[in-house]
């Protein structure tokens, strides 16, 4: 079933279409890297040339692409400092060491490097977008278990669940991500980068990611308990009388027919619930791990560039218009029946 | 199994409060296989409790009830003093099927999934077999063209029809009916009927509480008129519909004929 037909969302497909020949039509306008490059002074090109030969380079070059602008950084340390930028935009290239060109050039750059994009995905946006994804998938599956504990007639299984949704709702999601990084291995003797091999440098964040998402799975199980167990009751109970009456015992009754039915209803939940972590997310920088915020705050710091936090909004709410849309769909595919 | 037993439901002073509230007293019944029973009587008379209570949707506070003879439960003041082994008692349930009043067809699955869903998951039939009987049913009930439609587009006679198919995939010996076309238009009500009169001539054992009185005069074996959590009065549908004995079914039958 073709659900994206033309018939179907005419506006839409038009929107989309347009909005892609403009991006398509600037990302081909966009002058290319030789031609940033080569806009450089005399003096530059110089030391370039000079680079080619040499093993020591005296030139540091950033080139940052996005899409449909571009931007390039040359800068020499040492006795004669030097340095050129320029962004390229429509066909042009301007030199961007002052005025609004600089301002463009400066967010190109923060985009580019909180977004991650030559890094591995343990930066930038990809690892906000891998950690909130990972944390929303455990996190319903936890909660499912949670919630089915919840509403058991087994007491003591009702009141652990219950015991465990009150404490990871009533504490800080700050303090649980600390005690799964810092308490945890201090109490059972482990440092979490060594469950990585000591070789790869990026142990370390790769150790504190795994610490993060724990303890963000954990947390949002909690949420997402009360996200299913809502859902769970708000299934007819003739659903559960006719599985009765059918011969279906509590398991098949639950897997085959009240779940299913409770996962569209639990969507537009579980979609605020992925946008509460994407955002709860940034507390990661807390320890120390290269998410958009703690990029952005580290541009601040070292640049002193006040203007890095507009470009980190953006992607965020880039990102959180995105996933929005792809829930939507979700829900639309669910609903077939209704 | 026992097949040679002389009742194949049989209830003994089943009683079921809610709270304090005595919904049935003291209600004493027995069928015989291939026997069509209709029950009637005004709303809260305790009548769907009735037939919750005989496939256990409801547990009794008291009394015994009996399936092919044996003592399938025996309760007193929410207790259970007797009952079948676990298992049997879900062998014998499957031989109860039952329609309800508000269909509850099962919303993420096509006509035909739901038909089949039971036979397969419950009693482990091959899906092959399960599919082939389940479009007979569909076809008994006037339904094929609608076997990969989901039921929000059937209308609720439709639903009704499918929930009837649903029961019969079972193969059970017993169905019971809550009140099946009161949530019917009044132009839907006799395609169900129809099903269910066709059902009846076919030998089904069948306990059907109902308001229509021209089907339960028409099939019915017997006509239970229940009030007040008690069988006020029994007999055949000539008895009850041209002659009856208790105040209480004359007023109510002739607040019924006249509405
Ligand atoms: N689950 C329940 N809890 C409390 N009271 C109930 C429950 N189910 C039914 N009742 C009460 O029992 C009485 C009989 O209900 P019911 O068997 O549905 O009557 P009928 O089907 O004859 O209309 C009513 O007064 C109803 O309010
Ligand atoms: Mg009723």
């Amino acid at each position: 079933m073709n659900d994206f037909s033309l018939k179907k969302y005419p506006k839409q497909i038009i929107t989309a279409a347009v909005i892609l020949l403009i991006v398509v039509v600037l990302a081909i306008l966009k002058p290319g890297e030789q031609e940033l490059l080569s806009r450089t002074s005399p003096e530059m090109q110089k030391l370039i040339e000079a680079d080619q030969h040499s093993s020591r380079k005296r030139v540091t070059v950033t080139y940052n692409s996005l899409l449909v602008i571009n931007y390039a950084s040359l800068s020499t340390s040492g006795a004669k400092e030097m340095s050129e930028k320029y962004v390229g935009f429509l066909g042009n290239v301007y030199p961007a060491d002052e005025g609004p060109a600089k301002i463009a050039g400066q967010m190109v750059n923060y985009t580019y490097r909180m977004l991650g994009v030559k890094e591995n995905l343990m930066h930038g946006a990809k690892l906000t977008i891998l950690l909130t994804t990972l944390t929303v998938v455990f996190g319903i599956l936890l909660g499912t278990l949670l919630a089915l504990g919840k509403i058991s007639k087994r007491k003591i299984l009702s009141k652990l669940s219950g015991a465990y949704i009150f404490f990871f709702r009533g504490t800080p999601l700050l303090i649980q991500m600390f005690v799964v990084y810092f308490t945890v291995p201090g109490i059972f003797g482990f440092a979490w980068r060594d469950l990585f091999n000591a070789s790869d440098a990026e142990a370390v964040y790769k150790g504190a990611f795994l610490a993060a998402l724990i303890a963000f799975s954990l947390n949002s199980g909690a949420y997402c308990a009360e996200i299913v167990r809502s859902a769970i009751q708000s299934i007819d109970k003739g659903q559960f009388e006719a599985s009765k009456a059918l011969g279906m015992n509590y398991a098949q009754t639950m897997s085959r027919i009240i779940i299913p039915q409770s996962i569209r209803r639990m969507i537009p939940n579980v979609s605020n619930e992925f946008i509460m972590i994407l955002k709860d997310a940034s507390l990661v920088f807390a320890i120390s791990l290269m998410d958009i915020t703690t990029i952005s705050k580290n541009i601040m710091t070292s640049e002193g560039s006040y203007l890095v936090f507009i470009p980190a909004l953006v992607i965020y709410l880039v990102i959180t218009a995105f996933f929005g849309f792809i829930f939507d769909k979700i829900e639309k595919k669910f609903s077939v029946y209704e | 199994m026992n097949d040679n037993y002389e009742y194949i439901l049989k209830t003994e002073h089943v009683s079921k409060k809610f709270g304090d509230l005595e919904v049935l007293k003291d209600i004493n019944l027995s069928v015989k296989k291939g026997e069509v029973i209709c029950i009637i009587g005004p709303s809260g008379a305790g009548k769907s409790t009735f037939l919750r209570s005989l496939n256990q949707l409801e547990k009794i506070t008291s009394g015994k009830i009996f399936v092919r003879d044996e003592l399938f439960l025996h309760r007193e003041n929410d207790h259970t003093v007797d009952k079948l082994p676990r298992e049997k008692q879900q062998q014998l349930l499957l031989e109860m099927g039952m329609v309800f009043q508000r269909f509850n067809l099962f919303p993420h699955k096509t006509v035909l999934q739901n038909v089949c869903e039971a036979p397969i998951v419950v009693k482990k039939e091959k899906k092959e077999e399960v599919v082939a009987r389940a479009k007979e049913l569909l076809e008994r009930v006037g339904l094929s063209d609608k076997a990969d439609a989901y039921p929000s587009r059937l209308s609720g006679g439709q639903q009704q029809r499918v929930a009837i198919a649903r029961a019969l995939a079972m193969n059970p010996e017993i169905m019971l009916f809550d009140e099946p076309t009161s949530a019917l238009d009044p132009e839907l009500v006799g395609d169900v009927l129809q099903v269910m009169k066709e059902l009846a001539r076919s030998g089904m054992t069948m306990l059907v509480v109902t308001h229509e009185m021209g089907f339960a005069r028409e099939v019915a074996d017997r006509v239970l008129f229940m009030a007040d959590g008690i069988i006020a009065e029994e007999g055949t549908p000539e008895e009850i519909f041209t002659n009856p004995k208790a105040e209480r079914t004359q007023n109510f039958l002739s607040a019924i004929l006249d509405a």
